[in-house]
């Protein structure tokens, strides 16, 4: 099912969890951009942007993607140089990269601009040693998300 | 002098002997696992091909797609997730709807364990915002799609529809005024399931049985050995 909201659009597979919503201006930069989070397990009402309050409750098999883009002022800085959207790679992930380490769990980050909007992606999988079998779906998943203009 | 030689050499070659035939015995458990398929760095690679997703029938509970309070847009799996989903579809105009609303708000979970409340309710030009605001406490997760209702078929406020998202079935659902009497409901709902599984055992029904038999060995939808890497072998010998 394809859910859309602030330009940014995805279909979600079925028995998946997915959000898109404007982040509080209490949040990164202090404005109100998008943030977009999809899960292979229900997502707690009560989350932070890059999925804390969620990760908690991943299994193994957890996957859990947070796309959240950045200010206008961003776009054109060395962190954001990278065009389009990363291909994710197991190789990438840590278990380091968790915004807050949990056992057995991995994360990888990506800054990127796409369609001249700057954004993180974070993917958050339940399970280090699994990572090679999680990461496919993740890329599937990316590969039907669409950004346009603002 | 010897004879300590003679006793150490004989030692020696006989723990050769054993070390060449613990080697031989690694290699033909090695020989045999690679025959059936397993490889030795399994851990890291033996998951590298995508996990099959789990596959339904156009008649499994619809996902449930619409907006949140906050505007935001939303999408919460039913079927193919191994939660068991209960549907609250709820209205801020529904006179029997306040209580439930009220008891949401000093415990988010309606009591329910084991299970994943969804309080579903109208679009916003079908239901009173504000009303819907001052209603739904935080913490419970809520959407609103007049969409969902109409694909649950909902007849009367307030419905409930319990989903379970392993097997892609409608587990029970019906209407009720309390939190208690939807518990009592549930178990009433998943106890009759029990029963119709275990009389299909008993009767040999085909396909439920098999359905509950996989079930009991732990092997659901989406479960791997249902998706051979090979396409099986017709005509064999």
């Amino acid at each position: 099912m394809r859910i859309q909201f602030h330009g940014i659009e995805v279909d979600v597979p079925q028995g998946w969890d997915g959000e898109i919503y404007r982040r509080n201006p209490e949040g990164l930069g202090g404005d109100t951009m998008p943030v977009m989070h999809l899960a292979n397990f229900p997502l707690p009402s009560d989350r932070g942007d890059f999925g804390s309050g969620a990760v908690e409750l991943m299994r193994s098999d957890g996957v859990l993607i947070a796309l959240a883009e950045f200010g206008p002022d961003s776009v054109g800085t060395a962190l954001f140089a990278r065009e389009g959207f990363p291909v994710v790679r197991a190789e990438d992930f840590a278990p380091e990269q968790m915004q807050r380490p949990l056992p057995g769990q991995s994360g990888a980050q990506y800054f990127f601009t796409e369609n001249g909007r700057s954004f993180c992606l974070y993917v958050a999988l339940g399970s280090h040693v699994r990572r090679r079998e999680l990461v496919p779906e993740v890329n599937q998943l990316l590969e039907t998300v669409s950004v346009g203009l603002t | 002098m010897t004879a300590v030689l003679v006793t150490l050499s004989l030692a020696v070659i006989l723990l050769a002997i054993l070390v060449v035939g613990l080697l031989r015995s690694h290699a033909d458990i090695l020989r045999s696992l690679h025959h059936l398929g397993v490889r030795e760095d399994a851990d890291e690679n033996h998951h590298s091909q995508p996990a099959p997703q789990p596959r339904f029938n156009s008649n499994a509970p619809a996902d449930i797609a619409g907006q949140t309070l906050r505007g935001s847009t939303v999408h919460i799996g039913v079927s193919g997730t191994d939660t068991r989903t209960l549907l609250a579809f709820l209205s801020t105009g529904c006179s029997a709807c306040i209580g439930l609303w009220e008891d949401l708000s000093v415990d988010p979970t309606g009591g329910m364990t084991g299970v994943r409340l969804v309080v579903v309710a109208k679009n916003r030009e079908d239901e009173s915002q504000s009303r819907l605001e001052e209603l739904a406490p935080a913490g419970v997760t809520l959407v609103q799609s007049t969409e969902a209702w109409q694909a649950y078929g909902v007849p009367v406020t307030p419905y409930f529809v319990l989903v379970d998202g392993l097997t892609g079935t409608t587990v029970g659902e019906g209407s009720a005024p309390s939190w208690g009497q939807v518990g009592s409901l549930i178990v009433q709902a998943t106890g009759d399931r029990q029963v119709m599984e275990r009389q299909a055992v008993e009767t040999d029904r085909g396909e439920i049985k098999a359905d509950a038999e996989l079930r009991r060995s732990g092997i659901g939808p989406g479960h791997p050995s249902l998706y051979p890497d090979s396409a099986p072998i017709e005509g064999g010998e």
